[in-house]
């Protein structure tokens, strides 16, 4: 297969980012996560194929999107649209043909090649501020033939590639992406397997296995980001066991950044016609983040705050 | 003494401005006495007569000082743009402005004197039929009502010179502060002593030298009238410091503007006198003022005389004196500059004549004094080169994240290619300075006198309507063709590209009528001779041609509705045929009123935009673009230079919005145009600003005597220095690619609470969040909630 005719579904493509690595980047969301994390505030990506966003508010209730579904996915109740997301494959006839833009399709399929075109667009910026393209999701290891295609023309391109991801992956998947791959930044949500496995559906074991290979087999530059979840993982004893783990483990080359938990997908749930989050966080406070930072700090290693 | 500062500032807190006559009442008077000799000699001499007997005042804490009208915060009535109507005095007092009955009935006593120099009632005279329907029309702002009146209402504005006020230039500061004005009055007297009538041209020229010699001993008079007041004052005063500071100014105003400035202070004082006489202006420029203060600073700083923080304090006197220059002008003017709108603009930084980078220390504490009194004007723009130091930048960003929109950046790449382009010499391309809002100016060897508001969106209807004006039915434009004849989307832009020739061929009259009258009416000799070869030459400077020679500019506005509008006729009439020509026509007509009309309008905005880097508009932006900057050069000044294509909108894109019905880029009819000139329409690039900065850059802007193109930015994207940095790479790599400018509109909590209000006036506003971008107003309330929260945590700093 020619490398340039991957295809695969990205749900967005964020230029200007400045939040996800060295320089001004191109992030590309790419769809499908294996994780489930209760915190969770991109559930859109969850899924590999696209979905329905549907804005009850702008919702008429016309049935337009009744005709426009091949499914019969689609019913009105109460002079509004519901949507059996059950039945739903997300081809989004409806949301083309909504009149009042109350449904909206999150993912797209594209081609490598269309994704690296996008990118290339701003390689003068790169090039200026030392940037390059992060893969995010989702998970970009979830479509991983299509991520290396993407990888593999911004490499031949010149463009300084990252990619973000969770870690949990066969290590012969991990291990094809990378080749192509700069800098990981690679998540680290908790450290006790059992709360791991409890919070995000999965075991750390992979997790924790792969990281250490990316350092010590693959020698990768790595940024360790931590999600910090007020009452999930943002206990002294797992800051510390995450910081000497890193310390320790994968080497005080790796700089540590701290993202505080923020509550924007929360109404995502909502178009996505799914019940509210059953945990409720609040998102930590600045001195909060100070504190975990510095304890991090002490074990020698670099601490960014995002 | 730390209160010094907040309490000036108090002082140009004021709720009413009072709108004050003395001024126009002493130019009145002395014209009375003149009548029958040379023009140029009648003004130095009612210049002379303002000087002598205007009030003067010092106020307390003052430490730099010359008062701009005869009241403080007072703005005084001139002539020399229109007369002052009964009806407009009211539209002023409606706005809160300050008036006596007194002074009311005075201002309509003089109408009548100034009738007979009213420059709008000769030009208006001069039009001839096809131009004088484009003046009717508003195509350039404002629409004229009678060739009498103009578009109504004259201006009241501060400050001591006569005016006229829109003339764009850099004086020679340098010159004034160095050698003093006793020497330009020597050199003028040497030269009157030379001169030999032998010339049918001599005449005038020693007419203009005995101007120059009464208008710079009219300077020195007036700095004198303050020293005394000054000892007076001291004399009066028990507050020793202050007692001390007095007698320090006293000292000051014998020995500047009339010598050469010694100390820092002494510079500061002397450019204040300076700058009070170009004004009235909106459009004053203080040049490179981080460049020919230096060595002042330098000397003093060096020597113990004086410490960065006395240099702070004056800086910030120095921005406060500024406000206290204010304007105002009739209701359509109003509109066209809203607010009271006006370009003092100061440039630091950027590459000395010889290539170097020229930011110096003086160049920081500019900065820093525009953060510490963070008033309105003037305005500071950064000049940007590929070695402009990053610190620099990052400290310029630290003062655009608390929102004052200041300072703003320029290209200097750009700016120098644009000159050498107009056969500059590269070191004078390098020393170029900033004039009116953002236009080159090669200080002293440039004027601009003729600046229009072109509102280009009337040339596309032209071409929909074969000439005729829709909102009124007069033929305007040429006869192109009607719309449903047009075979390809070929045709149609030749048409667009025919009306816009004879448009703008008609703009040039205009604009060289403007010139001819100004010429005649308003012979200046104090900034004639502060030009570059203002005294050897002999003549006032539009009386003269200059090596810059960019006497009149083309400005359009709305460009980018036009872009637009022709890639969606192209799109959807034409390639895709999914709207038929008559149908177009008939949907704006209707300001997509009707199912089928709506229907229509969504596919036109679902049409490729400019400013999302597609380049099947950007590349019509780049074309069309290129064709304004040649049909503009095609068409000679009267000064025997060529129209200079420029691009700054200020606010006519709201008048000039108003006189354009619905547009085939899916705007309605009325509504706002595109702002800036390489700006996107509001909410139309949706892919940040890279891919924003992209499409500009398909322009040629280095054919530019100015773009101007703005940025929105949410405070938590511009929260550490490492997002400075990237942001500073950002403006780097528009410059470096030939931008020109680029300023920051950073959102502020009040916006977003605002916009939480009103969403119907903020449907614009973009607000970046993790992940995704979005409008701010089609977020559910507590997302909003969250985006404030978060705004809050960018402080100053």
């Amino acid at each position: 297969m020619n490398v340039n005719d991957s295809r695969g579904i990205i749900f967005n493509i964020q230029r200007y980012s400045i939040h996800d690595g060295p320089g001004i980047r191109t992030t590309v969301f790419i769809k499908g996560c294996p994780l489930r994390c209760l915190w969770c505030q991109n559930p859109e990506s969850h899924l590999s194929r696209p979905i329905v966003f549907l804005n009850s508010e702008r919702c008429t209730g016309c049935g337009t999107c009744l005709q426009a579904c091949p499914r019969n996915a689609i019913s009105l109740i109460e002079g509004a649209s519901k949507t059996d997301r059950n039945r739903c494959n997300g081809t989004g006839n409806c949301a083309s043909s909504c009149p009042n833009q109350a449904r909206t399709l999150i993912g797209r399929s594209v081609t490598a090649h269309e994704v690296f075109s996008e990118v290339n667009a701003d390689a003068i910026f790169y090039e200026t501020s030392a940037g390059g393209v992060t893969l995010s999701g989702g998970e970009p290891l979830s479509q991983p033939d299509f991520a290396i295609s993407i990888l593999k023309q911004c490499k031949q391109a010149g463009i300084h590639t990252a990619i973000e991801t969770c870690g949990y992956a066969e290590w012969n998947t991990l291990r094809r992406v990378l080749e192509y791959t700069d800098l990981v930044l690679y998540d680290i949500k908790h450290m006790n397997p059992e709360a791991h496995k409890e919070y995000t559906g999965v075991s750390n074991h992979l997790i924790l296995d792969n990281i250490k290979k990316v350092c010590a087999v693959m020698k990768l530059p790595v940024f360790a980001r931590i999600p910090i979840i007020p009452q999930y993982n943002d206990s002294e004893r797992n800051v510390l066991e995450t910081a000497e783990f890193i310390a320790c483990h994968l080497g005080k080359s790796v700089s540590v950044h701290l993202l505080p938990y923020h509550r924007f997908g929360e109404a995502k749930y909502q178009r996505m016609e799914a019940p509210a989050q059953s945990v409720r966080i609040i998102p930590p406070d600045d001195a909060h983040m100070e504190r975990i930072a510095d304890v991090i700090r002490s074990f020698g290693l670099q601490v960014f705050m995002s | 003494m730390d209160l010094r500062i907040p309490i000036l500032k108090k002082s140009i807190d004021v709720e009413k401005y009072p709108l004050c006559t003395q001024k126009s009442r002493l130019i009145t008077e002395s014209f009375k006495h003149t009548d029958g000799e040379p023009m140029i000699l009648r003004r130095a001499k009612a210049f002379d007569h303002v000087l002598k007997y205007i009030n003067i005042f010092i106020q307390d804490y003052e430490l730099i000082v010359g008062n701009t009208a005869s009241k403080p915060m007072g703005l005084e009535f001139d002539f020399y743009a229109g007369l002052w109507s009964q009806d407009e005095i009211d539209g002023l007092k409606e706005n809160g402005y300050d008036i006596t009955r007194e002074e009311e009935a005075e201002i309509l006593q003089m109408n009548q004197y100034w009738s007979a120099f009213n420059p709008l009632k000769r030009m208006g005279l001069l039009f001839g039929e096809p131009l004088w329907l484009l003046m009717q029309s508003g195509t350039i702002l404002p629409p004229w009502k009678s060739r009498e009146q103009g578009s109504g209402g004259g201006y009241a504005e501060s400050g001591m010179g006569l005016g006229p006020g829109f003339h764009i230039l850099t004086v020679d500061f340098e010159n004034v502060l160095r050698n003093g004005l006793n020497q330009i009055i020597s050199r003028a007297q040497d030269e009157l002593r030379k001169l030999r009538y032998r010339s049918i041209e001599s005449l005038e020229k020693a007419a203009y030298l005995k101007s120059v010699v009464i208008a710079h001993r009219a300077i020195i008079g007036f700095a004198e009238r303050f020293a005394a007041l000054a000892d007076e004052t001291a004399a009066r005063t028990t507050d020793l410091g202050r007692k001390r500071e007095l007698e320090k100014i006293a000292r000051t105003c014998r020995r500047v503007p009339a010598g050469p400035a010694v100390t820092f202070y002494e510079a500061m004082q002397s450019f204040w006198f300076i700058f009070l006489m170009i004004t009235p202006s909106p459009v004053a420029s203080l040049g490179r003022f981080d460049q020919y203060m230096y060595p002042f600073f330098k000397k003093d700083i060096d020597g113990n005389e004086t410490s960065e923080k006395e240099v702070l304090e004056l800086l910030q006197c120095l921005r406060i004196k500024d406000m206290q220059i204010n304007r105002t002008s009739g209701r359509q003017a109003r509109q066209k500059n809203a607010g009271m709108a006006k370009w003092h603009n100061m440039v630091i930084g950027g590459v000395t004549p010889e290539g170097d980078d020229a930011t110096n220390e003086l160049s920081y504490l500019i900065l820093e004094a525009l953060a510490l009194c963070p008033t309105p004007h003037h305005t500071v723009t950064v000049r940007v080169h590929e070695n402009t130091p990053e610190d620099f930048m990052i400290k310029a960003l630290r003062v655009v994240r608390t929102g004052i929109g200041m300072p703003a950046f320029v290209g200097d790449r750009s700016y120098i290619a644009y000159l050498l382009g107009e056969e500059i010499a590269l070191p004078d391309a390098r020393n170029y300075a900033l004039g009116g809002c953002i236009d080159a100016t090669v200080v002293g060897k440039s004027r601009i006198a003729s600046y229009g508001m072109f509102v280009v969106t009337k040339v596309l209807e032209a071409a929909l309507y074969n000439g005729i004006d829709p909102r009124t039915g007069v033929q305007l434009g040429a006869r192109t063709g009607q719309f449903t004849d047009f075979g390809t989307f070929d045709d149609f832009m030749k048409a667009y590209k025919a009306q816009l020739e004879y448009f703008l061929e008609l703009h040039a009259d205009k604009n060289n009528i403007e010139l001819l009258v100004s010429r005649e009416l308003f012979p200046d000799p104090v900034r004639s001779s502060l030009m570059l070869g203002g005294i050897s030459e002999g003549r006032s400077l539009l009386d003269r041609t200059f090596p810059f020679e960019n006497a009149a500019v083309m400005n359009p506005v709305g460009m980018i509705n036009v872009v637009d509008s022709l890639a969606a006729i192209k799109k959807l009439v034409f390639e895709e045929k999914k709207v038929s020509r008559q149908e177009l026509l008939d949907a704006l007509s209707a300001n997509w009123t009707g199912h089928r009309y709506s229907e229509i309008r969504r596919l036109l905005l679902a049409a490729p935009k400019y400013g999302n880097g597609d380049d099947y508009v950007d590349i019509l932006a780049k074309d069309l673009f290129e064709h304004w900057a040649d049909t503009a050069v095609k068409f000679k000044t009267v000064f025997n230079g060529t129209h200079k294509p420029t691009g700054v909108s200020i606010s006519a894109q709201w008048p000039g919005g108003l006189l354009t019905g619905a547009t085939p880029d899916g705007r309605c009819a009325g509504e706002c145009l595109a702002d800036g000139s390489v700006s996107a329409m509001r909410g139309a690039d949706t892919n940040g600003p890279t891919a924003l900065l992209n499409s500009a850059l398909r322009i040629d802007q280095t054919r530019y005597q100015a773009t101007l193109l703005n940025l929105k930015f949410l405070p938590s994207s511009l929260k550490t220095d490492e997002d400075l940095r990237k942001l500073s790479c950002l403006i780097q790599t528009y410059f470096r690619h030939n931008g020109k400018h680029i300023q920051f509109n950073v959102v502020n909590e009040t916006i977003l609470r605002n916009a939480q209000k009103q969403p119907e006036k903020y449907r614009d506003l973009i607000v970046r969040i993790a992940g995704y971008s979005a409008y701010f107003v089609h977020l559910d309330a507590p997302i909003q909630e969250e985006i404030i929260r978060r705004t809050e945590h960018a402080k100053v700093g």
